[in-house]
């Protein structure tokens, strides 16, 4: 995990001295918990053993990696494609393919060279937004009031809050490119 | 569908009326200008028909009296004074049609469908053109996903479904009637909506040729 972030780091700070922006706002880490660990060993039939874990189960090692711009999404993206040392196994984009709740962000499940899996999620700071509450409302115990209206006007923030990306976008190109015309 | 009907001759009231409710509107009759704008305070129309020559207030004063109260209702005037003049009049107070006295009942019962249309039509159709949908009720914009549009963008978006070839200067007028916009800001909500379509999986596409800006399907040459 620790050279995943290194990759990442590295990336960022590539993105940095060219456009004079981080790409990355922020890049969390985090591993299961044993127990957590233990129990889906023992439902897939494996050993409980470190090694089992990171090489058979997917999700063992997470990393969110979250932007302020919706094309860093992608740059990042390419660039871990692009990456040597690690192969990709699957990548589901619900940027592109929006899940029927509104939910966006990019999903990839790398395997580095040492045969340990890490799932990585890219996304925007309103993605990220969005999903925090979604997940809140998801797993709080049973919302008392009209879940439909809340199911509803979430589509409909996770809509806006898209619509607000894309706007953002055209304005940083228009701005980058204006700066590349006159210099 | 409620409608408004203001006419100071008894019979010629009753016959109309009765032809419209046969038609299915909700009518609601009055004789004199003063009841037309007393009916208006108490309920919403979505079609309002008026006499101009009536006692207490006229229908020229009556309509005015909406406009100014930003009742965008469409209006209908009868009129027994044909004059160009005073059909000018009419139309500049705010009035959406007007039909001169003798009329056959035809006559209006089309012209009144015909303001009905126009209007629905602008409030509450949604366009399509491709796989894209453009909804009138929530400024969202569709095709394999969906996203929100603000006011301008929607008065942009509809723009460019509803007609063929346009320029700037066109669609600064158009959109931006009575703000201080440029050339800059149509082109940079243009960009804004290229970029949506995209996102949404659209298979139209806003084009920019020669300084004719119109809408591409992807299934034209």
């Amino acid at each position: 995990m620790q050279r995943f972030m290194e990759r990442i780091d590295a990336c960022r700070h590539q993105m940095k001295e060219r456009l004079g922006m981080d790409p990355v706002e922020h890049c969390l880490c985090r591993i299961k918990s044993e127990e957590s660990m233990r129990e889906k060993c023992r439902r897939k039939g494996l050993p409980e053993t470190c090694d089992s874990a990171l090489k058979e189960i997917h999700d063992a090692i997470g990393i969110r990696v979250v932007c302020a711009f919706l094309d860093d999404v992608y740059t990042i993206r390419d660039n871990l494609a692009q990456w040597q040392d690690a192969k990709i196994v699957t990548e589901k984009d619900y940027i592109k393919n929006v899940k029927p709740n509104g939910y966006r962000s990019y999903h990839m499940i790398l395997q580095a060279d040492n045969g340990y899996y890490v799932e990585i999620q890219l996304r925007t700071i309103s993605m990220d937004t969005w999903a925090a509450l979604e997940h809140h409302l998801k797993y709080k115990k049973q919302y008392k009031g009209n879940q439909e209206l809340i199911v509803s006007e979430l589509k409909r923030c996770a809509d806006e809050l898209a619509s607000t990306d894309l706007s953002m976008q055209t304005l940083r190109d228009l701005i980058f490119e204006e700066n590349e015309a006159g210099s | 569908m409620k409608l408004l009907f203001a006419e100071d001759t008894q019979d010629l009231n009753h016959a109309v009326t009765t032809v419209l409710e046969y038609q299915g509107y909700d009518v609601t009759s009055v004789f004199d200008g003063q009841e037309a704008l007393d009916a208006l305070k108490k309920e919403s129309y979505d079609v309002v028909v008026l006499d101009i020559m009536m006692p207490q207030v006229d229908g020229i004063t009556v309509l005015k009296t909406m406009r100014e109260h930003a009742i965008l209702t469409p209006v209908l005037l009868l009129t027994a004074k044909s004059e160009v003049d005073d059909r000018v009049a009419g139309l500049d107070a705010g009035a959406d049609d007007y039909l001169a006295k003798p009329f056959s009942m035809k006559e209006l019962a089309a012209r009144i469908r015909s303001m009905v249309r126009r209007s629905q039509y602008e409030s509450e159709t949604d366009l399509q053109k491709g796989n894209v949908t453009l909804h009138a009720n929530d400024y969202s914009l569709s095709a394999a996903n969906s996203v929100r549009l603000s006011h301008k963008e929607f008065e942009l978006m509809r723009t460019l479904m509803m007609h063929e070839f346009m320029n700037t200067q066109y669609l600064l007028e158009q959109v931006w009637p009575d703000e201080p916009a440029q050339e800059d800001t149509v082109k940079l909500y243009l960009s804004y909506l290229k970029r949506k379509l995209a996102s949404i999986g659209a298979d139209i596409e806003i084009a920019a040729e020669g300084g004719r800006i119109f809408i591409r399907e992807e299934s034209d040459g």
